[in-house]
């Protein structure tokens, strides 16, 4: 079991590098924006001075830009603030629903790179106890191998359902994706993090599903 | 001078398009790579900024087709990442260092584009 940990812990790793990496690239391009539309203040105010008039609607057009942008950079850094918390906290009963969300978000920006649309199937809270940052983990490697596999303009929809003594968690694909494959990696790449759940890995057509017990030691 | 400007956040492009017009170079801007191939086929330029992370086709699979299409164009690669890697990258395929990193002061970038145009 330790070995198992071991190697969930280099997965973790592994998953918190490729994360924090992207959430950079998305600050960086926030900065660049804010970078770009001070630039170009300083250049129109450069012109007045030499006579071109300036309009005000230009100037609040591009303060709502700056502010758009500290916006969404505070956001990005929210955001990252909010996955290193869950890479140090224990295990705790938390809402599978939330954590999709929050998955979701984290890859967001990976997704758009690979045209992947991502969504979650409605339906009633599920609650189960979990170590978020692994949980994230899991749903991360599924989504990693979907974006290697994927040409383009596909779509995963993640869904929960309680089955009384497990959770079953479920990434159903777009027509044309090799399941079975992104199954088999899943399986392949994260086997350790699979024994840390007890889960089972289930490929049905086009639903990849885990089955995770709600009673196991952390 | 005629540029083409290719990255996905179009604020970003398009303000740095106004930039470089204010200062003198002709720019076209566009968000994908699909728009970037259609713009070498319908217009002439003489260097290419490209994003190296745009969606589904990365800026150095794209250089390739466009330098495929216009074999005279020139390149300069602009990125969020700072790595290694993407240095290396980006020098091999234009055979120089012309790879800069966001956010980009338009002095610096003023300068490589007159770098590589005398080049």
């Amino acid at each position: 079991m330790n070995d198992q940990h071991d190697d969930a812990d280099t997965l973790g790793l592994h998953f918190f590098g490729s994360m924090t990496a992207s959430i950079s690239h998305e600050l960086k391009n926030a900065l660049a924006i804010i970078n770009e539309n001070g630039g170009l203040l300083g250049d129109l105010a450069m012109l007045m001075e030499k006579g071109r008039p300036l309009e005000p609607e230009r100037l609040k057009t591009l303060s709502g830009n700056i502010r758009r942008q500290v916006q969404r950079a505070d956001d990005i850094i929210r955001r990252l603030n909010r996955f290193a918390h869950s890479a140090q906290e224990p295990a705790a009963t938390s809402d599978v629903r939330e954590i999709f969300e929050f998955t979701i978000a984290l890859a967001a920006r990976l997704a758009t790179m690979k045209g992947v649309t991502m969504t979650i199937a409605p339906g009633p809270p599920v609650q189960f106890e979990t170590r978020l940052f692994q949980l994230e983990n899991l749903l991360w490697l599924c989504l990693k191998h979907l974006f290697v596999l994927t040409e383009g303009n596909q779509t995963v929809e993640f869904a929960v359902a309680d089955a009384g003594a497990e959770v079953l968690i479920g990434l159903r694909f777009g027509e044309g994706l090799p399941v079975e494959e992104i199954g088999a990696r899943v399986m392949r790449e994260g086997q350790s993090l699979l024994t840390v759940f007890q889960a089972e890995l289930q490929v049905d057509a086009s639903l990849l599903q885990l089955k995770i017990p709600k009673k196991r030691s952390f | 001078m005629r540029v083409l400007l290719v990255d996905d956040e179009e604020e970003l492009v398009a303000t740095l398009a106004e930039r470089l017009d204010m200062r003198g170079i002709t720019t076209t801007w566009v968000t994908d790579y699909r728009a970037a191939l259609a713009a070498v086929e319908q217009e002439e330029f003489d260097i290419a900024l490209l994003d190296v992370r745009l969606p589904e086709m990365n800026g150095l699979d794209l250089k390739r087709l466009i330098a495929d299409r216009r074999p005279k164009m020139k390149f300069i690669f602009l990125t969020g990442h700072g790595s290694e890697e993407d240095f290396k990258a980006c020098s091999a395929e234009t055979g120089r260092e012309y790879y800069l990193i966001k956010p980009v002061q338009i002095e610096v970038l003023m300068a490589k584009l007159n770098e590589i145009a005398q080049s």
